[in-house]
């Protein structure tokens, strides 16, 4: 018993098999977790190492280079880049995509393990580091505060902090902008000379008083007591009342010298929301855990948390990346809804049953749903990847059922009883069924091949539709069937509404049909002409592409509503200048979005030592850096691209803007940002690459194509040397390191015990001044002590302006700089790049400099690669599978010719739509080749049959076509309008789709036009050459037999002759 | 006794055995896959990508006062759905064992 007799017999066992698929897929989507992307696995490693005291140049030379050459030997290694700086080499490891990183890590700790003999004893041991983009924030929140602002740190990190990293998932919650409480004791330089005392003195007297010490037990009668000193202050004022010294009767007090403030961290962040002065705290996850589950856990937590804060406290949230996720997946489930309204309707339009077109509803959700189980089982989640896929899906599953529901209709109609009908009719189907099938899974597993960036677009695409295809044409095989035999009847009596509302529309196909008709009828008629005419259109499009130009870029920009800025004001200016920088800006921006933007935030100033998310971020007193975020794409006029620009050009007209980069996506994310052209420029030279670098990038920034530019190497850092002598160190006996020491800690501050409050610990700084420190003089005047009394600085030291060389990167273990200048909205990758590079061709180039092409455009011309061997490998794929269906070479040849109209189709969308040729673009084409060539399969096929019934070359291709006008038109259309919601979509993300889309509509409707007229002409071509050479061949033949009758006896003679000559020569 | 031979398309099957059901015909020879034409009207049922289609035949030995009534129900059948295509011959049983 067939697959589908077993399932009309067993009507009941087969709804129910697959009612539990569908509860199982239903199940597994509420378990789904919810992404914007696939998982994107980890190809890169970290290798850091200290080495303090070194400068850039000892790190590159003492550490890098030799980590390098060692590390470059590991297998599988796609580029090594390094960056020395003042005390530490940082190497970057990329790897091939597609490898198991936690055995390259060990590869690498292998390596590791046999350079570290050869560097540096002072060096510390490398530390290996997995970037993973689970670093990536998933929460900012705002906080702005009134009068609690000094406190603000303690409040938050009480009340908010210490809540949220109990969330499960949460990784690391950072405060910024909210400074730490710290004790200064600030001394005056005039009165610790006075008393001949030194900063170490002050430092280790307070830390002597300030301390609890358990000094033993005693035991008093019964009892065992704890004997405890308690020397800890207790209010941050006793530390005035401190003896630093005394000389008999008379005792110098702390406050004598010094005053002690209590007060905030002197060097700090200070952060502004919406123009109000408040903090942010930085929410990032555990590796692997699931973004949007713990935005929503956070929020949750949310208002409660707000009830424990003081009432001027105000806590909101700035940015939550699972908004922006959440947005697109509706509006991606959005579209997947009308996509199956459309298809329903055109199923109906055709088909003109009211059954039958629920049978097809039934059908389709199940095949998608199926596919959630496999989602489910293999870990991913529900992203754009898997949804645009079911998107794509739904106008190919239906096709199957479409196949077995006609022919089973045909059945019917014959006057079969249903459940024969859906048995024979299914059986008569069912290897074209799976044939046409075939050629889906023969374009959709290659892509589960591909590797690399493109690769996690691909393989969860690639995957899913081989099985919702699987699913799908086995449900078409038993389901459908089995629903046939149940719903299905010979439709004796339409009802009234149904003729009217039918009636028009089956008059208008039956016209089309016969329009069609006579038009194949003129067109095998005149075959050269149509093949003439389509060579000619396939000609055309190419040289519409060259004079339109299509554009090119690596991936389409995601709007997510998020912009960072990172602007730097020339190196070493003030906090207080950046502030007054950024509220121009700040108001400027609020003042021209106004609603639109949702929240303006801004940073200021150097963050301390231990915050965590700061210490990945480049901060200083000159950089500003801004946090804008957006309301979501469909509320807002602008798009983000433009927004970008805008925001550069008021950047660019602020004179004291030394830097800035604006970063489209919060600049967090490789893919979905704005189009940048790299340019890497390979020197050993310091200055002359500089030089290269900066004249390429004042050309980029010349062209109107050109939002921003920016180098890599940053600007020498200003920085006073001080040279101490060593002839006078060793004569006043100090140390150089003590020497340093001094100076340190009169500057930065020595600190030697913390102040306790409530179980918190604040630092207790001492130093001068601040008005002490503030000019060369200050530093040539301070105190060094030696056993001999104070010394000043200036008698042992000299103390010179420099700069501090820059960080040296290198790629590949040669030195470079990059240059990377940011494209304007509705400019193409590949134009920045081509304009870039006939830049740098025509520049003066110093030997030894090298400039080439990188970044994004070499993933691009990669991933380019990559595709393009794909393609090939599925269009053999396809021609293999449709060559064993038909048993023939010739009919699979004109089926593919069909992949360079769809090609013609595709340029002909792009141009017409202005839409760039990117990477979603490229896989609608390949996606092409399995859809257009069914067109031409089941064309073919008929005509075939119709030619094993007797048919005359002509009259079976005519007859097959207007047979053949439906199905195609229905299948086509289905798929068409199924793409339609992704190419006109205006929701969240739908720039991400939106080529994807439009490159499928355009090759698809082109290529079934012109399937259908030069397939026919086509047929008949090589059907009439086919009958010629068959023709010509029994001609031979017969002339052949006519010969041989004719010469018969000479011929054996001849023979025989021969034969016995050919004897005589072995003997 | 009258020997009947029927051939129709497959999908008569259940159809068939109903009127030999109801005619408490209770012998007969089934032939589930064959193949045939038609020699006037109808499509062939061959099995093939061409006319893709099977016939079934029985062959079945019925007393002469149930014949009858059998050829009317067939050609009910036949007259019914005339695109399946069902044909019946009777010829004459000589012995038997």
């Amino acid at each position: 018993m067939s697959i589908y007799e077993g399932a009309v017999r067993r009507p009941i066992m087969t709804s129910l098999v697959f009612t539990a698929v569908i509860i199982f897929g239903l199940f597994s989507l509420i378990k789904l977790p919810i992404d914007l992307y696939p998982d994107i696995e980890t190809n890169t490693i970290m290798v850091f190492t200290y080495y303090n005291g070194a400068s850039a140049e000892d790190i590159e030379n003492n550490l890098t280079r030799p980590l390098e050459n060692t590390l470059n030997s590991v297998e599988h290694i796609k580029h090594v880049t390094s960056n020395s700086k003042d005390g530490v080499s940082v190497v970057t490891l990329e790897f091939e995509y597609g490898y198991d990183i936690d055995v390259l890590t060990n590869n690498v700790r292998d390596k590791l393990d046999m350079v570290s003999n050869s560097l540096p004893n002072e060096a510390n041991q490398p530390i290996i580091f997995k970037f993973s983009t689970d670093m990536i924030p998933i929460l900012m929140l705002s906080v702005q505060a009134e009068e609690s602002q000094k406190a603000l740190y303690k409040i938050l990190d009480d009340n908010v902090v210490n809540a949220l990293a109990r969330v499960d998932g949460v990784g690391t919650v950072s405060i910024i902008g909210a400074p730490e409480r710290e004790i200064n004791v600030y001394m005056d330089p005039v009165k610790m000379e006075a008393y001949n005392l030194s900063a170490a003195q002050v430092a280790s007297a307070i830390a002597a008083e300030n301390q609890n010490a358990t000094n033993g037990t005693v035991d008093i009668g019964t009892l065992t007591y704890t004997v405890r000193t308690e020397g800890e202050f207790d209010d941050a004022n006793e530390i005035n009342n401190i003896v630093v010294a005394s000389n008999g009767d008379g005792k110098v007090y702390v406050r004598d010298v010094a005053r002690v403030v209590d007060d905030v961290q002197e060097r700090s962040q200070q952060t502004y929301t919406n123009g109000r002065q408040g903090g942010l705290i930085i929410i990032q996850k555990q590796s692997g855990a699931n973004s949007v589950a713990i935005s929503q856990a956070v929020m949750e937590r949310l208002p409660e948390l707000r009830k424990n804060l003081p009432s001027d406290v105000s806590l909101n949230v700035m940015v939550n990346t699972s908004d922006n996720i959440l947005n697109t997946i509706d509006s991606l489930v959005e579209t997947i809804s009308f996509a199956m309204l459309f298809v329903v309707i055109v199923v109906f339009v055709f088909l003109g049953r009211w059954r039958a077109t629920v049978i097809i509803c039934i059908t389709i959700p199940m095949s998608l749903i199926a596919s959630f189980i496999y989602l489910y089982a293999t870990g991913g989640s529900l992203n754009m990847i898997s949804l645009s896929c079911l998107s794509i899906a739904i106008g190919n599953v239906v096709d199957d059922a479409i196949v077995v529901l006609e022919n089973v209709t045909t059945h019917i109609e014959r006057g079969s009883d249903p459940k024969q009908a859906a048995i024979h009719g299914t059986n008569e189907v069912a290897i074209s069924v799976i044939a046409s099938t075939l050629t889906m899974i023969a374009v959709f597993f290659p892509l589960t091949m591909v590797s690399g960036m493109s690769g996690v677009l691909f393989k969860q695409l690639g995957w899913m539709m081989c099985i919702i295809m699987t699913i799908s044409t086995s449900s078409a095989l038993s389901f459908t069937p089995m629903l046939c035999s149940q719903m299905l009847k010979l439709q004796k009596k339409q009802s009234k509404l149904f003729k009217t509302i039918y009636r028009p529309v089956q008059k208008a196909l039956d016209a089309l049909d016969n329009l069609y008709e006579r038009m194949i009828n003129w067109a095998v008629r005149h075959r050269w002409i149509i093949i003439f005419a389509c060579v000619l259109f396939f000609l055309a499009s190419i040289y519409v592409m060259k004079l339109v130009g299509i554009k090119s870029e690596y991936f389409p920009t995601n709007d997510n509503g998020r912009v960072s800025c990172s602007i730097e004001l020339p190196i070493g200016s003030r906090k207080e200048k950046a502030k007054e920088v950024a509220d121009h800006l700040a108001y400027t921006w609020m003042k021209r979005y106004g609603k639109e933007l949702k929240v303006c935030n801004f940073t200021v100033g150097q963050a301390g030592d231990n915050n965590t998310w700061a210490s990945m971020q480049s901060n200083g007193s000159h950089i500003i850096s801004f946090n804008l975020n957006y309301v979501p794409s469909n509320e807002r006029e602008k798009g983000l691209v433009l927004i970008c620009d805008e925001l550069r050009e008021d950047c660019k007209k602020i004179p004291e803007i030394a830097k800035f980069r604006v970063s489209l996506g919060g600049g967090n994310s490789n893919m979905g940002g704005q189009s940048m052209a790299t340019f890497e420029i390979y020197g050993y030279d310091l200055t002359e690459t500089m030089n290269v670098a900066e004249t390429l990038s004042k050309k980029l920034a010349e062209s109107p194509m050109v939002g921003q530019t920016s180098i890599s190497r940053s600007d020498y850092v200003p920085e006073l040397v001080i040279n101490f002598d060593r002839e006078k160190l060793a004569k006043a006996n100090i140390t150089m390191s003590a020497a340093s020491a001094a100076v340190r800690n009169l500057i930065n501050g020595s600190l030697m015990s913390f102040f306790r409050e409530d179980g918190e610990e604040y630092d207790i700084k001492v130093r001068y001044e601040p008005d002490a420190r503030k000019s060369v003089e200050d530093i040539l005047d301070m105190l060094v002590p030696s056993q001999a009394g104070n010394i000043r600085v200036r008698d042992i030291a000299t103390i010179e302006e420099s700069a501090m060389p820059p960080t040296i990167e290198r790629k590949d273990r040669q030195r470079i700089t990059t240059v990377t200048a940011v494209l304007k909205d509705g400019y193409a990758l590949s134009d920045g790049v081509e304009y870039g590079r006939s830049i740098y061709e025509n520049m003066d180039i110093p030997a030894g400099i090298t400039v080439q092409v990188a970044g994004s455009y070499e993933d691009q011309q990669d991933s380019n690669r990559d595709l393009g061997v794909l393609g090939m490998l599925i269009i053999i794929l396809v021609f293999i599978v449709m060559a064993a269906q038909f048993e023939s070479l010739t009919y699979p040849f004109i089926i593919m010719l069909s992949v360079p109209f769809a090609a013609s189709g595709i340029i002909l969308a792009l141009c017409m739509t202005g839409t760039n040729l990117n990477i979603m673009s490229i896989l609608g084409g390949i996606m092409l080749i399995g859809i257009v060539v069914k067109n031409g399969i089941v064309l073919i096929d008929y005509t075939q049959l119709l030619r094993e019934r007797g048919y005359g070359l002509i009259r079976s291709s005519v007859a097959a076509a207007r047979s053949r006008l439906r199905p195609i038109l229905m299948t086509s259309l289905t798929t068409i309008l199924g793409m339609v919601p992704m190419a006109v979509g205006h929701g969240v993300g739908a720039e991400m789709w939106r080529p994807l889309g439009v490159s499928v509509i355009g090759g698809l409707t082109v290529s079934t036009i012109l399937t259908l007229i030069y397939v026919p002409s086509m047929f008949c071509i090589f059907g009439s050459n086919g009958i010629k050479n068959k023709r010509k061949k029994l001609r031979k033949q017969r002339e052949l037999d006519a010969y041989w009758k004719e010469h018969q006896s000479e011929e054996t003679f001849k023979h025989s002759k021969s034969s016995t000559k050919h004897e005589q020569e072995e003997s | 006794m009258k020997a009947v031979f029927i051939a129709y398309d497959q999908a008569h099957q259940e159809n068939i055995a109903e009127v030999l059901d109801r005619l408490t015909i209770k012998g007969y020879t089934l032939f589930p896959q064959v193949m045939g034409a038609g020699s006037n009207t109808g499509d062939p049922h061959l099995g093939s990508h061409a006319w893709p289609t099977m016939n079934s035949a029985i062959l079945t030995i019925v007393p002469e006062e149930k014949l009858e009534k059998l050829m009317e129900r067939l050609h009910e059948l036949d007259v019914n759905n005339e695109m399946l295509g069902l044909r019946a011959f009777v010829w004459n049983i000589e012995q038997q064992i």
